[in-house]
């Protein structure tokens, strides 16, 4: 029996969840929402590939290299590397002692984004879940991670929870080199590195990458997905999702026409699919509250700027310090954008892309908006002169503007803030963190879901694997 | 002579308590207290001729229930006297009462914010609920994560089966209140700022951390703790100072045949083929013992009293990880007469309770802002008493003593604690208060500050730090002070643990020097 799956939005997370589908015998409709959101950044995990057979259909991924370049002093650059001995070699220009320390630093951080990854690709634990199946479940997860060893189960429950600041200060003493490292337990969250639960973040960063890597790799993911046979991929705004007898029934377009569907699964986040487009009046107010209550707090803007020349750097990054960073966070504690963010460059050819932290999601009228993108080019031109006058054109994205254009909500690329509270079991919420909604047959499959945004792809690839396997039992 | 069954390092409250509770059992104890008084951090000091202070811990919060009773703590002479509100003074001349009588509470909320009214009591039944769920594991010896020993295994069993006991519900508002920071949590709850301030100034009490900064919001539940065995309310104030609550565990520990010596430096603890076997005092002075605990903070234990060469280079370097940071300090002030509040200016009930300078969470941000770099807050968060309300024994007739808790106040002082900074910090505080009590700075007749830098000197607590190392979620429960180490035992024989460095830790509470001399009784001591 063919049954008919309406995916909302195109992402890679709908469409790794789209193929599996269909490959089970569903008939799918992808629509296609908002337009596709970023390059296709996060690690694809191998139990993706295998399952759709990516890597016969294309799948490149790549990282570069190096994968993040500070400046420190006028043509010094402390330089990172996918290979761990040239990072360290780099690292000795500005301390002999950390880059003693680097290779056992790697090894260690490894280790531990290897037991993320085992937590990313099985779907959360649920430890209170009922019956014996979720005791098993919950006992198997944790025999797996005790087997990785003592070392490793002890960092693992004493650095999750850290601050990234206190992790990179037991380690290292190059300020630049805590900068850079810790950028990566900020990125997309409104948290300072002294924060609790940054060191995750860092962590998060790690899956999949090479020891020494703190930067997921990009890929093509939805590009070979978008053009893998099997499924229907039609442009259309969802406006409603529709729900008879608390089951989802299908969807209306914008412009009146509706699906009907036995199922539906929505890439948005959870507030925006069961408090806008589900009717109220299905949910109970509790549970309103709670969805109410889920945080995506956006923190970052992004500026493209187009160059008459190539950039000279692949990557360029401005952390000189964990302090920087800090009082970066302070200015957006009270709603300011930073006076002196965090600016992240990526170059492909004349295109630059720049990542910057922190952008409150707050409305900018146009001078601000200039302002801050002249801060930007200032701030690489600083370390990069010339590259100032190279900018023919510039594109500032804020957080109201990746929402708009990407639905991510507040700005948040992550849907809801990866943050502690908001990971595995309590992702997005607890009642929330199967996948399924109060909503019969409808899934949720953004990265809103465990294992966030870090994973490219596994939201969705979780989220057909529980409507699937729901499929299966509801029939019987 | 013969030796005794255990020396206790160090005459703290847990230090006594842990060596009550051995003595009860019948074993030969010893404590050794540096000082020339017993107490530790909870101590009564005259420090201006006719005026009493708890010089440095002020109220009694957490003193285990089950302490009070087991010890009979009321016999040897414990008093504690209710706190019955907290009054937030506003620097609009208006302030936010919070009384422990219902009504009147919902009146005065109902005044701020109609709907925070409404959710106070649902609030107040959900962390009534939580510090329930919590109880029990405050009295456990937590087991380690990765052994494969039958009594760790036991334990996390027991653990586990605790938790879903707890129900979904429950199970998972833990996990909210262990990882989310007590503004956020508070946001979920109220709108009123002071209200949301003055609640999440408990979560950062102790902690360099604001009250925006993740894991937080474990502490909100410490004020519903006391509140649950109803044997007195969420705070007290022990009659006579924070000292009688020393005395009284020390009388009971005496009762039941512990000996105490104070002035008697340990100046190490004595190791014999890996073993420990007594202590050496300052002076040379050696009194042997079948096992040693002490009750001193971890690195004070480790790094001074054993020493590294002693210790595996593993749990060295954890050591060395582990965190202080103290970040408050103590004013303590013999007054003239009564502080006259704008917000109210009349003598009152509101005196006689906590008074709370934390108007807004921003406010408390703004302050740990300060401390992150290195310098004490310029509009410190502070918590005050004035313990002569309640007890007219602690200063002259007519006068009044204040206690002020003060944060932040960081450790590490950017160019360091001299005199000139200890004058200029109290300075800064004495200026936050005047704003909203101006009549203050005539009124003092002495004043006292006491830095981090003081509270390491005096008391031998590591950077100041009040609960001998931060309540942070990488240092709780079978981290404190670190894995495999947190079931009270060391990696040297017959050398124990028993401070606030260990699980549970922080504040009056004792439990971590009961739970260790249970370890060490089921041991054989």
């Amino acid at each position: 029996m063919t049954a008919r799956t309406v995916i909302i939005g195109a992402g890679a997370n709908e469409l790794v969840a789209a193929h599996l589908l269909a490959q089970a015998g569903n008939s799918v409709l992808v629509l296609a929402v908002t337009e596709s959101d970023r390059l296709d950044s996060g690690w694809v995990a191998p139990q993706i590939v295998r399952a759709l057979d990516l890597e016969r259909h294309g799948l490149q991924a790549s990282t570069p290299d190096p994968w993040l370049a500070l400046p420190v002093a006028p043509d010094e650059r402390l330089e990172l590397w996918n290979d761990v001995a040239r990072s360290a070699e780099s690292i000795r220009r500005f301390s002999s002692t950390d880059a003693a320390r680097w290779p056992e630093f790697c090894e260690r951080m490894a280790r531990l984004a290897r037991a993320l990854e085992t937590l990313a690709l099985e779907g959360p634990p649920d430890p209170v879940g009922e019956g014996f199946g979720a005791i098993a479940e919950m006992l198997g997860v944790s025999l797996r991670m005790r087997r990785r060893g003592r070392p490793a189960l002890e960092d693992l429950l004493r650095i999750v929870p850290m601050p990234i600041a206190d992790l990179l200060d037991d380690w290292f003493e190059c300020d630049a080199l805590k900068g850079a490292l810790g950028a990566a337990g900020i990125l997309h969250l409104r948290q300072g590195p002294r924060a609790g639960g940054t060191a995750l973040n860092f962590l998060q960063h790690h899956a999949g990458c090479a020891p020494g890597v703190f930067r997921p790799a990009a890929s093509n993911l939805r590009l070979v997905l978008t053009q893998l046979p099997g499924i229907e991929i039609r442009q259309a705004q969802v406006t409603r999702i529709l729900v008879g007898g608390g089951q989802a029934k299908g969807v209306v377009l914008e412009g009146g026409e509706e699906i009907a569907a036995e199922r539906v699964l929505s890439g948005a986040d959870p507030q925006r699919t069961l408090l806008q487009l589900v009717d109220p009046g299905w949910l109970e107010p509790e549970f309103v509250r709670t969805l109410r209550g889920i945080r995506s707090r956006g923190a970052v803007a992004q500026v493209v700027l187009e160059l008459d020349r190539e950039p000279g750097f692949s990557t360029l990054a401005i952390a000189p310090s964990l302090d920087y960073l800090e009082k970066a966070y302070d200015d957006v504690k009270y709603g300011h954008v930073s006076r002196q963010p965090y600016v992240e460059a990526r170059a492909e050819g004349r295109k630059v892309r720049v990542h910057v932290q922190y952008v409150p999601h707050t409305d900018l009228d146009a001078a601000a908006r200039e302002a801050l993108a002249e801060q930007v080019i200032r701030s690489i031109d600083a370390h990069q002169p010339g590259f100032g006058g190279s900018v023919v054109q510039k594109t500032i994205l804020l957080p109201a503007d990746l929402q708009n254009r990407f639905g991510w909500p507040e700005g948040q690329m992550h849907h809801a803030e990866p943050a502690l509270d908001q990971w595995l079991w309590m992702r997005p919420t607890p009642e929330l963190a199967r996948y399924r909604t109060p909503i019969g047959g409808l899934y949720l499959c953004g990265p809103a879901m465990h294992p966030g945004a870090w994973f490219n792809g596994a939201c969705g690839y979780l989220a057909a694997k529980r409507a699937l396997e729901h499929g299966r039992t509801s029939t019987r | 002579m013969k030796p005794y069954d255990a020396i206790i390092v160090g005459g703290g409250h847990n230090g006594l308590v842990c060596a009550a509770y051995l003595a009860r059992a019948g074993k030969r104890v010893l404590v050794l207290e540096r000082r020339d008084r017993i107490g530790g951090a909870a101590v009564t000091e005259e420090v201006f001729p006719g005026f009493r202070f708890s010089v440095f811990s002020y109220v009694v919060s957490l003193l285990r229930p089950e302490i009070i009773r087991e010890l009979d703590l009321p016999r040897h002479g414990l008093h504690v006297l209710p706190l019955e509100s907290t009054l937030t003074p506003l620097p609009n001349g208006d302030y936010l009462a919070q009384w422990n009588d219902h009504d009147q509470n919902r009146r005065e909320l109902a005044r701020h914010s109609l709907r925070d009214a409404e959710a106070y009591d649902d609030y107040g039944r959900r962390m009534h609920h939580m510090a329930r769920a919590v109880k029990p594991l405050l009295a456990m010896a937590p087991p380690d994560p990765a052994s494969l020993h039958p009594r760790d295994l036991l334990g996390l069993a027991g653990l586990g089966s605790h938790l879903r006991g707890l129900g979904r519900e429950r199970f998972h508002e833990l996990c909210r209140l262990m990882t989310m920071s007590s503004a956020d949590y508070l946001d979920q709850w109220f709108e009123c700022e002071p209200l949301k301030a003055t609640k999440s100034a408990s979560g950062i009490i102790g902690t360099l951390a604001g009250p925006r900064s993740p894991g937080t919001a474990f502490v909100l539940l410490h004020h519903y703790m006391g509140e649950l065995d109803g044997v007195f309310r969420a705070w007290g104030f022990a009659k006579g100072g924070n000292g009688s609550v020393s005395a009284a565990i020390a009388a009971a520990a005496r009762s039941f045949g512990a000996e105490i010596r104070t002035s008697a430096p340990v100046e190490r603890v004595l190791i014999e083929s890996d073993r420990a076997a007594g202590v050496v005092l300052e002076g040379g002075e050696e009194i042997r013992a079948r096992r040693v605990a002490s009750s001193a903070d971890p690195r004070r234990t480790f790094v001074d009293l054993v020493g590294e060469k002693h210790l595996p280079a593993e749990f060295v370097a954890a050591i060395r990880r582990y965190r202080f940071r103290g970040s408050s300090a103590k004013v303590n002030l013999a007054l003239g007469e009564l502080p006259r509040f704008r917000c109210l200016p009349q003598p009152g009930a509101h005196l006689r309770g906590a008074i709370s300078i934390s108007p807004s969470v921003e406010y408390l941000e703004r302050a740990y802002d300060q401390a992150k770099y290195g310098e004490f807050s310029q509009r410190p968060y502070l918590d005050m008493v004035i313990p002569s309300l309640l007890d007219p024994s602690m200063a002259p007739p007519g006068k009044h003593v204040m206690s002020i808790f003060v944060q932040y106040a960081p450790y590490r002082l950017n160019g360091g604690w001299t005199d000139a900074r200890r004058e200029a910090f109290g300075d800064t505080v004495i200026d936050t208060i005047a704003e909203y009590a101006p009549n203050l700075k005539s009124a003092i007749l002495h004043r006292q500050v006491v830095t981090p830098a003081d509270i390491e000197r005096t008391l031998g607590l590591s950077e100041g730090n009040i609960f001998q190392g931060e309540l942070s979620l990488q240092q709780m429960f079978f981290l404190r002070p670190a894995v495999p180490w947190a079931r009270y035992g060391t990696p040297i024989r017959d050398l124990f643990q028993c401070g606030s460095g260990t699980h549970p830790g922080g504040g009056v509470m004792g439990a971590s020097g009961r739970n260790a001399a249970r370890a060490m009784l089921e041991q054989g001591v």
